[in-house]
């Protein structure tokens, strides 16, 4: 093309103008329709509800490990425990991600898992559990 | 019954109704296509379709409710009964026919008073006003026919009350009326949005930039509304001063600086212009209307997204219409990120193939620096 030419486009950059122009309008109502429906909920934004829930995946993870260990039976004469594992491994409301008491419930276990780390830590064990990698993830992740 | 003669598409109809015996002894103009009373059934207005213009010599016996879908894009040129007053005008055609005449459409009659009368009670433009010297149906004809030949020649009659030279806007053209009557259809939900429930008493500012001859003037009512229009176009500028007397119409210079205050308007907006201007312009544009924009106003364009020839046709040069995701980038960037998207939607013109066109309105952040 002459350098003096103006560039006009051809009918291909026509029809990716066009997409994107719709891919466009519609990214807009989705995130429209999104967003009125998630606050109704919470006001929580988007990377703060991934983060709670990945807190809460954590939590059910590092529950179920302690409850299958050795210390299981010990941990479990705690009531403390006990109620623990009542909310987060055999709750059906830990189940549900539509429940509207979602992000409240995900707050909760980030709380919970918060408390457990620093007990854990804290105790005569507190040595043997952070001489694991991923307790020692945890507690940087969250402490 | 037979059809009607012929597809009129690109020429005019003369509804002549109960006149029809009238106008064909003093002569019908050459080219018309010219339909009596009997042939407005429904089935058969189909030979109105993509006419230059319809001229309705008979309104009172015109079935306008059967003008619907591509039939209204035809502009229209409307004759009133003679010896009737703008009350009895008003009650007879009211609201369903008045009040849906666009900028494209005209009356014509010889009473000038019932002209001004209408105009103020349907928000008018000068150019949408024909004043005809007879009073007799055949004669009316025959003037509108020599109107219509002198603005298919490129002489421009001056426009009602403007002076000499004062050129109009072009109105016999279907392609014009249509895609105008889809901006408009795209446009004024956003400008209700814009206006919201604001009280009657708090004044509404609006700015259009790239106003042309103001044809989107008369989508807001000057006792609820202060409509000003900017153009690069002096001729465009003193046009549309002519078609709207009570709007105020401005000249935008070459250096694109808007002549107004900070934060003076509650809407600023601009069809088509953008698509005209260079990215460099195009900053620039976005960065004076943000600046007119009161925060919490809202920003809204009208511009092809797409480069096709039909768009090109309607003043858009393909080397400057950008993608819309640049288009947008763009925006943010010139308003220093300070503005929230608040609407976006694709427009499609009649008659096209592809989407090219789109509306996207933006709030405006920030404090206001003065109450």
């Amino acid at each position: 093309m002459p350098e003096d030419d103006f560039y006009v486009p051809t009918d291909l950059d026509a029809l990716r103008m066009e997409n994107e122009l719709l891919a466009f309008e519609v990214r807009f109502l989705r995130s429209r329709l999104g967003w009125t429906g998630r606050s109704a909920v919470s006001s929580a934004s988007l990377s703060r509800l991934a983060h709670l829930e990945e807190a809460e995946r954590d939590l059910v993870l590092l529950i179920g490990r302690l409850a299958r260990s050795p210390l299981g039976p010990v941990l479990r004469a705690s009531g403390n425990f006990r109620t623990l594992e009542g909310r987060y491994l055999h709750s059906p409301e830990s189940q549900d991600p539509t429940s509207p008491n979602r992000v409240a419930y995900l707050e909760g276990a980030e709380k919970d898992l918060v408390l457990l780390l620093r007990r854990l830590g804290r105790g005569p064990l507190g040595r043997v559990f952070r001489s694991r990698g991923n307790f020692r993830t945890l507690e940087q992740r969250y402490l | 019954m037979p059809a009607p003669p012929t597809n009129a598409a690109g020429r005019p109809i003369l509804y002549a109704g109960r006149f029809a015996p009238e106008v064909e002894k003093t002569g019908v103009p050459e080219g018309w296509t010219v339909l009596d009373d009997r042939e407005v059934l429904p089935a058969r207005l189909a030979a109105v379709e993509r006419a230059s213009d319809l001229v309705v010599l008979d309104p009172l016996s015109f079935p306008f409710e059967n003008l619907t879908g591509a039939l209204r894009d035809v502009p229209l040129i409307l004759v009133l009964p003679e010896g009737l007053d703008a009350d009895f005008l008003a009650a007879v055609f009211g609201g369903p026919v008045f009040g849906r005449l666009d900028f494209f459409d005209r009356l014509a009659t010889s009473d000038a008073a019932v002209l001004e009368d209408l105009r103020r009670r349907y928000r008018l433009a000068g150019g949408q006003l024909v004043r005809l010297g007879g009073t007799e149906p055949g004669e009316a004809a025959g003037e509108i026919a020599a109107l219509l030949r002198a603005e298919a020649g490129g002489v421009d009659p001056a426009a009602d009350g403007a002076g000499p030279g004062v050129r109009r806007a072009r109105r016999g053209d279907y392609d014009a009326k249509a895609a105008h009557r889809a901006q408009r259809a795209a446009l004024e939900p956003q400008f209700a949005a814009a206006h919201g429930g604001r009280a009657e008493d708090v004044p509404f500012r609006v700015l259009e930039v790239g106003a042309g001859e103001g044809r989107r003037a008369g989508s807001f009512d000057p006792a609820r509304a202060e409509y000003h229009g900017l153009d690069e176009d002096e001729g465009a500028v003193l046009a549309a001063r002519a078609e709207w007397p009570e709007a105020a119409f401005g000249h935008l210079g070459a250096d694109l600086l808007f002549p107004h205050k900070d934060e003076t308007f509650d809407l600023v907006y601009a069809a088509g212009l953008l698509g005209r201007h260079p990215d460099p312009e195009k900053r620039r544009l976005f960065s004076e209307m943000w600046r007119v924009a009161r925060p919490g106003g809202r920003l809204l364009f009208l511009e092809d997204f797409v480069a096709t020839a039909e768009g090109a046709k309607s003043g858009s040069r393909p080397e400057h219409v950008l993608p819309v995701l640049s288009f947008v980038e763009l925006l943010l960037v010139a308003t220093d990120w300070q503005v929230v998207m608040e609407h976006v939607e694709s427009l499609r013109y009649p008659d096209e193939v592809m989407t090219r066109g789109g509306v996207i309105a933006a709030s405006r952040l920030g404090v206001p620096r003065r109450w």
